[in-house]
């Protein structure tokens, strides 16, 4: 059995297939059509709902994620609300009132999504009064998964500024009065004795739910060909798009020591199931850049299901992350009931979607070096669209200055083999080099000589080679005249 | 809740006040709290009947080639399927295609496009269905297929006759210039990306007809198509459209198929059907904005001055004729944009080719001729080394000018809008601004383009020109309204019940919108062509003058006064008798009226006058009026990796006297940025084989917020219709896509700074950052 909720009410659940979305639940199971299916693959965000988290000091916090491709199996334990527990009969909620005013729907269709989004905005920075005014940079990142195709988007912006000066949400809508609820202990406590039994099994097809990784591992053990469902974001197509039916799908949601950052001396490490929203305050620390790319993948909602260790797992030639943490030197720890081991990250990526992982192992954390003092990092992504689009090229730099020279250079890119790919000969051109612009741009030429990229929707050959060699000259101007690569003038002014 | 309450205020209160949300003000959609608590019931949202199936259609995998065999034996096995249907399962017609034959509901033993139907499988579920669909086998005889325009062209593979349209003497005209320029433009199609996929409900009725919910432009053209694939009778089928989660044209002919295939299920199984496609699928099997290849010759003198053009337009129709010839026209009547280029010929190619067919999406070929107008703007002014803003000034149109089809230009504001815009955008300033900016950078580099459009307003086919409205009022003084037209979001409803409030002087929410209805208004025209309220408008006008007359006549008999004694004022009817006002609210009125046997319901009608087309001479007036406009963008270009950044949009837009403000702005700045995703990320892309491979919002990249302009001012051009439109006011559908042209023409000029404007560097659409980069490099490699 799963439990979780949705706008106030408690589920309960178990004869269900443990392929459905909660999309799907929502629409089809219990008659909540506000949220709408606009693309099923997270990319619309027309399906957007809040996940609620209430934390050991009862702080409750909401996070935007797209139900149209979101396990149902992956909600068990937690709460949900949908634009249904919103308003009351009487009180919009402020977010609904400022799209009302300010004519932010046309057709209507995105609009229950768009208001999904800002209310997590709205919540958490103004209804808790945590303080922090909502920036502009708040509002497009809030909005960076919603698509609407009618209005362009600036009186929804309008909206989401005036939001804030409307009357707060009704004490009786389900966000104020019961955005989490009490789960049965007597369902849970049943969860946990038959953790190694399949909270669902519905005509042979099997969901399971651990709590720790001993749990984990036991089944994994018993079912080598399980599903791993970590933020499910690329494999919640399979369902959607594919129409496929997993067996036995394993959700990791509740293994709380998966979820784990440390730091010691030297490194970081990330627990797998660390969500990219999460990963960015910890990056922001270490690695900058890396926390700066984080908002340009995916959008929010994504970013708050995904995790780095799926990320990585996946294997994905076109994977943000796999090719900056290869430009980290990072390892892989990859456990299983046999043991724990470490795995180079140049060693993981063994072919298309393919990965040094064995049966029965799972991704456990990825341990990344911090960079020594005299270690640069740069990191780049271009693609079409800025927000919530994939790369048509991924670079990642990292160099040392060692006394004049550079050093290590390890340059890795995404979009533009297979796999991930490190540019060794880029690489060679620049070790040994003097730390200076000219090096780089020496170095640029051999982009050509490293990678053979494909023609695809994304992009051309010529564009990714073009691009990739460029990058390189721009890691060289970032480090030797960064003020050339910003506009020299004050930004534009206007207005009537 | 809180919009509906003036509903109850007294008739003494509404007395002392004018009637709200009359005509011209901004009031909000009719839906606006309905879409933001999700109380807005989109077809799919509907509560499902018990018993309803699910559909999915199996697809050509093969671009063009004949059938060799379709076992479906193991589809028929699947989980939970109930039906497989296929052409030979049609009781009547078996091809839809709209105005000329060519689209067989399923493939009829040969396929001409990847995606084509060849089946349809009803079962319990939608996933059970799509999982069946994969389970057919099907063989093919590979035949030779055309993709691209070009190749069609070269071929001479047409899926309509060329046409074409001729002022003066091009040829002699051109040779006498002192300079031409000839050039070549491709623009890419565009996937409409309406948010709410294409979707149809379908119940059988008791009498063996159909009740069919479907969120189509035309829910007369499905009613008929129904009829005719049912071998019924019109009269049974009855389609309802409450709204759609978008349209853009892309449901005008598009949601037919799919609402015949659940009919045709539904009249086998005699149970409900609900169709709704998946977002790949709605994107590889329904047809998108046309790509179109473009050449011209232009002649011009040193200053700019055109003297003669040669311009050929040639769409990608795909494997159907659909609505391209019409489409193909409308990107010959714009090819001249806001311009007279003097003699000038304009031939038009309607090319097949093995892809979906292409169909209408706003701007209906309007924007992919008028395209071709700038650009050689933008090539002659670089040509003649001016501002493309002088060559545009001086080159516009001047009344008493007839265009390449012969319609006299009157009424022509363009330059003073231009002006105003030229003047509120501070574009002088701004240009001496970029050029110090683009002198002090290297690696960014900025760019400006003021562009205007001239939209011709009149669905081309005449006959679509007619519209129907149904008006009752109820005793307690509530009016029910009804039209032909759809709402798409597009504020329809909104504007038609404030003609009706305007009419009567009656508060808006004593209008009741109402679904479009087939059993209400009949033989209606598609919304589209921006004629929604033009048309629908008049019509319920029409429909409120005929009950007011019956109202006035009424009251002249009971009062003994003459019909100017009369008036509607503020929710009130007032007679006026021997100096004495008598207020009488407007319910109370009404009720009156109905206890004296008084008809309180009524028919509108309205046919658009004045137009006229001879194709055979390729000559007349095809467009009631012209609806004008003009955007300025400013853009930043990396010149490293061709990303770039919207910075500012001003836009002024003549919407005539705008029946809401609110909503017209609106579409505007919707408009322009859907204009801008079409030509700057929004790429379709197909492999060799023919396959869609931007088949997903994952790999098809409509503008986010964070692309609109970072500043963006729209405003009216403040002047009413010198035509007789409704309350004078201007179309606004699909004028203002076209003010997209600003963003594309601005990265160019952008990329042309590199070069210092010596070169023209070729910027085919979308302009991606990848064409920016290419762009910027053709600019190094030649100046």
């Amino acid at each position: 059995m799963i439990q979780f909720s949705i706008n106030g009410q408690l589920v309960k659940e178990d004869k269900i297939d443990p392929n459905w979305t909660v999309l799907r639940y929502l629409r089809t199971k219990i008659a909540l059509p506000a949220t709408k299916e606009g693309c099923a693959g997270g990319d619309c965000g027309a399906c957007s709902i809040l996940m609620v988290e209430q934390d050991d000091s009862g702080v409750v916090s909401f996070q935007a994620m797209n139900a149209c491709i979101a396990l149902l199996g992956s909600i068990d334990g937690k709460s949900i609300i949908t634009v249904e527990g919103l308003s009351t009969e009487g009180q919009l909620h402020p977010v609904q009132t400022a799209m009302v005013e300010h004519h932010g729907s046309q057709c209507g269709f995105c609009t229950p999504g768009i208001v999904a989004s800002l209310a997590a905005l709205y919540q958490n920075k103004i209804a808790n009064k945590s303080g922090s005014a909502v920036t502009e940079h708040d509002i497009y990142q809030a909005l960076s998964g919603n698509l609407c195709r009618c209005t362009g988007y600036r009186p929804i912006i309008e909206a989401a500024k005036a939001m804030g000066q409307y009357p707060g949400p009704s004490a009786t809508a389900a966000i104020s009065a019961t955005p989490v609820v009490q789960f049965d202990p007597i369902a849970q406590q049943e969860c946990r004795d038959g953790h190694l039994k399949a909270s669902i099994d519905y005509e042979g097809r099997k969901l399971f739910v651990p709590e720790s990784e001993d749990q984990l591992k036991l089944i994994l053990k018993q079912h080598p060909n399980a599903t791993l469902w970590a933020g499910g974001t690329d494999l919640g197509l399979e369902i959607t798009q594919m129409f496929k039916q997993f067996e036995i799908i394993i959700c990791l949601h509740k293994i709380k020591t998966l979820t784990e950052v440390t730091e010691t001396e030297h490194a970081m490490k990330f627990g797998a199931m660390v969500s990219y929203t999460d990963s960015e305050t910890h990056l922001a620390k270490h690695f900058p850049s890396f926390a700066m790319l984080i908002d340009r993948i995916a959008a929010v909602q994504i970013r708050n299901l995904g995790t780095l260790g799926g990320n990585v797992a996946n294997a994905s030639p076109i994977g943000d992350t796999p090719p900056v943490f290869m430009a980290l030197e990072a390892r892989v720890e990859l456990s299983s009931s046999e043991g724990v081991r470490e795995v180079a990250i140049d060693d993981f990526f063994t072919g298309y979607k393919q990965t040094a992982m064995n049966k029965g192992e799972y991704l456990s954390a990825l341990i990344v070096p911090k960079l020594l003092s005299n270690q640069h990092l740069h990191v780049f992504k271009v693609s079409k669209r800025k927000e919530d689009d994939i790369s048509a090229v991924l670079m990642a730099v990292r160099l040392d200055n060692k006394d004049g020279k550079i050093a290590n250079a390890r340059i890795a890119c995404g979009g533009m083999a297979a796999t991930p790919l490190r540019a060794e000969k880029t690489e060679a051109s620049l070790n040994g080099a003097d730390f200076a612009l000219e090096s780089f741009e020496r170095a640029a030429q051999q982009i050509k000589h490293d990678y053979s990229p494909i023609l695809d929707v994304r992009a051309t050959p010529e564009y990714r080679l073009n691009v990739a060699s460029n990058l390189i000259i721009k890691t060289g101007l970032q480090l030797f005249s960064p003020e050339v690569l910003v506009a020299q003038t004050n930004s534009v002014q206007g207005g009537h | 809740m809180s919009y509906m309450s003036s509903k109850f205020d007294s008739y003494e209160d509404r007395r002392k006040r004018p009637a709200k949300g009359k005509s011209g003000k901004s009031m909000m959609h009719e839906s606006a709290e309905k879409h933001v608590t999700g109380d807005a019931i989109y077809v799919d949202d509907m509560a499902e009947l018990a018993g309803t199936l699910h559909v999915a259609v199996g697809q050509s995998t093969k671009a063009h080639a004949n059938i060799i065999s379709m076992d479906l034996s193991a589809v028929r096995l699947a989980d939970g399927v109930i039906d497989v249907v296929m052409i030979d399962d049609i009781p009547g017609e078996t091809d839809i295609g709209p105005v000329f034959k060519g689209d067989p509901l399923f493939a009829d033993g040969k396929v001409e496009f990847i995606g084509q139907p060849l089946f349809a499988v009803a079962a319990h579920s939608f996933e059970q269905a799509k999982r069946a669909v994969k389970l057919a086998k099907v063989e093919y005889q590979v035949l030779p297929a055309i993709l691209e325009v070009k190749d069609a062209l070269k071929e001479n593979f047409f899926v309509r006759p060329t046409h074409s349209m001729q002022k003066g003497d091009f040829a002699a005209a051109i040779k006498k210039a002192p300079n031409t320029l000839s050039g070549e433009l491709y623009v890419k199609g565009q996937e409409h990306f309406y948010l709410e996929g294409q979707v149809s409900y379908v119940v059988p009725t008791e009498d063996r007809g159909m009740k069919v919910f479907t969120s189509s432009q035309h829910p007369t053209e499905v009613q008929k198509l129904i009829a005719e694939v049912l071998d019924i009778p019109i009269n049974y089928v009855q389609v309802e459209v409450r709204r759609m989660g978008g349209g853009f044209g892309g449901k005008e002919t598009q949601a037919a198929p799919w609402a015949c295939m659940a009919s045709l299920l539904a009249h086998r199984l005699r149970c409900p059907i609900k169709i709704r496609l998946s977002r790949a699928d709605d994107m590889v099997m329904t047809g998108k904005r046309h790509d179109f290849y473009n050449t011209y010759t232009i002649g011009f003198d040193d200053s700019g001055k055109l003297m003669g053009a040669d311009i050929m337009v040639a769409g990608k129709c795909g494997y159907s004729p659909d609505l391209s010839d019409a489409i193909v026209d409308r990107a010959m009547f714009h090819s001249d944009n806001a311009y007279n280029m003097q003699d000038t010929r304009v031939v038009g190619h309607r090319c097949k080719t093995h892809t979906v067919s292409n169909t209408a999406f706003r701007g209906f070929g309007g924007p992919q001729g008028t395209v071709i107008a700038e650009y050689i703007i933008d090539d002659v002014a670089r040509a003649v080394g001016r501002d493309p803003l002088d060559i545009r000034k001086e080159n516009l149109y001047q009344d008493g000018d007839k265009t390449h089809y012969g319609q006299l230009i009157e009424n022509y504001h363009m330059k003073e809008l231009i002006e105003q815009l030229e003047h509120e955008c501070e574009y002088r300033k701004r240009r001496d601004e970029i050029t110090v900016f683009n002198n002090a950078n290297v690696y960014k580099k900025r760019g400006i383009a003021l562009t205007p459009v001239k939209f011709g307003i009149s669905f081309t086919v005449q006959h679509l020109n007619q519209a129907g409205a149904l008006v009752h009022i109820y005793t307690d003084g509530s009016v029910h309204l009804n039209h032909g037209g759809t709402e798409m979001g597009q504020g329809l409803f909104t504007k038609v019940a404030q003609v009706v409030a305007n009419e009567f002087d009656i508060d808006l929410d004593m209008v009741q919108v109402s679904s479009t209805n087939t059993e209400k208004v009949p033989n209606t025209s598609p919304t589209a062509a921006s004629s929604g309220t033009d048309l629908n408008g008049k019509a319920a006008q029409n429909a409120c003058i005929i009950l007011k007359g019956r109202l006035i006549d009424f009251a002249c008999e009971k009062w003994v006064i003459k019909e100017d004694a009369v008036r509607f004022e503020n929710n009130h009817v007032v007679i006026t008798k021997n100096d004495n006002e008598e207020w009488i609210g407007f319910g109370p009125f009404v009720e009156m009226a109905y206890q004296n046997r008084v008809s309180l319901s009524t028919t509108g009608f309205y046919k658009t006058p004045k137009i006229h087309y001879d194709r055979a001479t390729a000559t007349g007036r095809p467009f009631f009026y012209y609806a004008l406009g003009a955007a300025c963008s400013e853009v930043e270009i990396d010149t490293l990796t061709g990303e770039y950044e919207m910075l500012r949009t001003d836009i002024i837009q003549d919407v005539g006297k705008s029946l809401n403000p609110v909503i017209d702005i609106g579409q505007i700045e919707g408009a322009y940025v859907q204009g801008m995703g079409w030509l700057t990320t929004e790429e379709l892309n197909w492999d060799d084989n023919g396959r869609l491979a931007s088949n997903a919002p994952a790999t098809y990249k409509i503008p986010t917020a964070a692309d609109m302009p970072k500043i963006f001012n729209t405003s009216l051009f403040h002047r009413a219709n010198a035509e007789d439109t409704i309350y004078n006011s201007k179309a606004v559908g699909e004028p203002p896509l076209m003010l997209g042209m600003a963003a594309w023409l601005a990265l160019r000029d952008a990329a042309a700074s590199v070069g210092n404007y010596k070169v023209n560097p070729p910027l085919d659409t979308p302009a991606t950052p990848e064409r920016v980069l290419n762009a910027v490099m053709y600019c190094q490699e030649n100046s």
